[in-house]
């Protein structure tokens, strides 16, 4: 969909920061390698200055996105309101063709390392982490929170416009993330529309 | 979509409506149920619940528990007590020294779960016979009676603060006498605080956000930055402080402290919270819906003996209520998966 250069392909495929730095350091300073690096520092700076340490702050406004899908009711306006700081500050509106390319793969990897997570003992676990979920349960779980904090989230607060690439990228990640996970995540979409 | 919105705001209501349901049996069955005696009882027997409460909502949010509860408020009855009426000391000082041991409790709990790695539900269970053993060896196993008649003499040979507390505890003091508003209990305008407290962390702070996204899911919420040790320190530091409130008001009512009181006490109040909606697989609950919880079991608990239900009865009955709400939740969230 959104191709770049095979030397990106490996940078946007890692998920550690770290390995991630190292990789970013030995490309060639062309190409977009600039907005490549300006993205990378936007998301692993602490934006509160909360003096949080190894922050990856795009994966929190990650859940974030998810926390605000369960919010409505009395709350419905300062969701909307921080769905939109959200959209501004992960450039979700960012016009430049070129800038768009680096922005889905980077969300991509974002979801990625969401979904790194989604395999872990503890994940979907119920009773106090004493019933421990089966693989099963694990992928479909996965499925709603990425449902949640991209398409959900973007229907509920009515962004879709603004948060297509998001969207979309979530959607590519999810759907390549397991056989069953494309189905699922149709079934949400249907459920929630 | 219209219809999916309000079926999920009904979803996340239906709770007050069984509240609605439950008094209108009640009343039905004994009219002086709704009386004002009875409403101001209730408000007053549920305090200590609802205020325990909001501690164990945080815990249980984050996919924890906290068995030690009914310790720490037991533990801060006897201190409380011991304080005052052996030692002399003034009733401020006594009641801030109560919460602040049942704050570092709740941080040894936090350091147990977090630090140790102890499963929440065994180091909160050993905590619980620690504490209430506690208890038993500063009490000799004896009740600490008449704190709140004997304490003027016995504590401060009539410092004024401790009949202000005594007055106070006796929960019929009028705030608002001109606008006849009536007899407010002062603990149940503390819960009241307490719950708005509560909510303001859970819906306004950032930390209220950490709780969630902890419960929901703990590793990408430590990938993110946030330091999930830290944040269950915190978390089971609130549980402790908001116990030992509780055990401040439960001294304040009965006016003597005893190590065998408030047996089963946290199971109580792990039924009002998960009554109202917070889920045991964490990362889901709202504030309101313990309210609800806490006003159904403390409603249930008052029209039972209303309708001289046996103590034995209103057990199985209680032990059915929280078995149905675990049950309900784990089998939506079975449900949800498949």
């Amino acid at each position: 969909m959104y191709e770049v250069s095979a030397d990106l392909t490996e940078y946007f495929r890692e998920i550690d920061p770290k390995k991630r730095l190292v990789i970013l350091d030995s490309l060639p300073e062309s190409g977009g390698v600039d907005f490549v690096r300006e993205v990378y520092n936007d998301r692993y700076s602490d934006h509160e200055g909360k003096g949080r340490r190894n922050i990856d702050w795009w994966l929190w406004r990650c859940i974030c996105l998810q926390l605000l899908y369960g919010r409505g009711g009395f709350f419905r306006h300062f969701r909307d309101k921080e769905v939109t700081t959200i959209i501004n500050e992960l450039r979700m509106n960012d016009t430049d063709e070129s800038h768009r390319a680096i922005l889905y793969h980077e969300y991509r990897n974002t979801a990625r390392r969401y979904l790194s997570t989604c395999r872990s003992g503890d994940y979907a676990s119920s009773f106090m982490g004493f019933r421990k979920a089966s693989d099963e349960e694990k992928i479909m779980k996965a499925c709603a929170d990425i449902w949640q904090m991209s398409g959900g989230i973007a229907k509920r607060s009515g962004n879709d416009t603004a948060m297509k690439l998001w969207v979309d990228a979530f959607r590519e990640e999810i759907v390549n993330y397991d056989d069953i996970c494309r189905d699922e995540y149709e079934r949400l979409r249907k459920e929630d529309s | 979509m219209e219809q999916n919105r309000f079926a999920a705001a009904f979803k996340q209501n239906a709770i007050w409506l069984v509240f609605i349901i439950e008094i209108a049996i009640f009343a039905y069955f004994n009219p002086k149920f709704l009386s004002l005696p009875n409403i101001i009882n209730i408000s007053r027997q549920v305090s200590y619940y609802g205020i325990a409460s909001i501690g164990m909502t945080f815990v249980i949010l984050i996919a924890g528990i906290d068995l030690s509860i009914a310790s720490i408020v037991v533990l801060v009855n006897v201190v409380c007590a011991y304080l005052m009426m052996n030692m002399g000391w003034n009733m401020w000082l006594a009641i801030l020294v109560s919460i602040a041991m049942a704050t570092l409790i709740g941080v040894l709990n936090g350091f147990m779960v977090s630090t140790i790695g102890i499963p929440a539900i065994i180091a909160t269970f050993a905590s619980q016979t620690i504490f209430r053993g506690l208890a038993y060896i500063l009490s000799g196993g004896l009740p600490i009676p008449d704190v709140l008649r004997y304490a003027p003499e016995v504590g401060l040979n009539g410092d004024p603060a401790l009949g202000f507390f005594a007055r106070w505890t006796l929960n019929h003091w009028s705030i608002f006498p001109r606008m006849g508003v009536g007899l407010i209990p002062v603990c149940a305008i503390i819960m009241v605080i307490c719950f708005a407290v509560g909510s303001f962390i859970l819906n306004k702070s950032y930390f209220g956000r950490y709780f969630y996204a902890i419960g929901g899911n703990e590793e990408a919420s430590e990938l993110s930055g946030i330091r999930v040790s830290k944040m269950k320190y915190l978390i089971y530091a609130l549980s402790g402080f908001f116990a030992g409130l509780a055990g401040i008001i439960v001294l304040s009512r009965t006016g003597s402290a005893q190590a065998s009181s408030l047996v089963g006490f946290e199971f109580e109040v792990i039924t009002c919270v998960v009554l109202g909606g917070v889920s045991v697989a964490g990362g889901i609950g709202h504030m309101s819906g313990v309210i609800a919880g806490v006003l159904i079991i403390g409603s249930l608990k008052s029209g039972m003996v209303m309708m001289n239900v046996s103590e034995y009865t209103q057990m199985v009955v209680q032990g059915l209520v929280l078995a149905i709400a675990v049950g309900f939740d784990c089998f939506s969230k079975k449900r949800q998966a498949s």
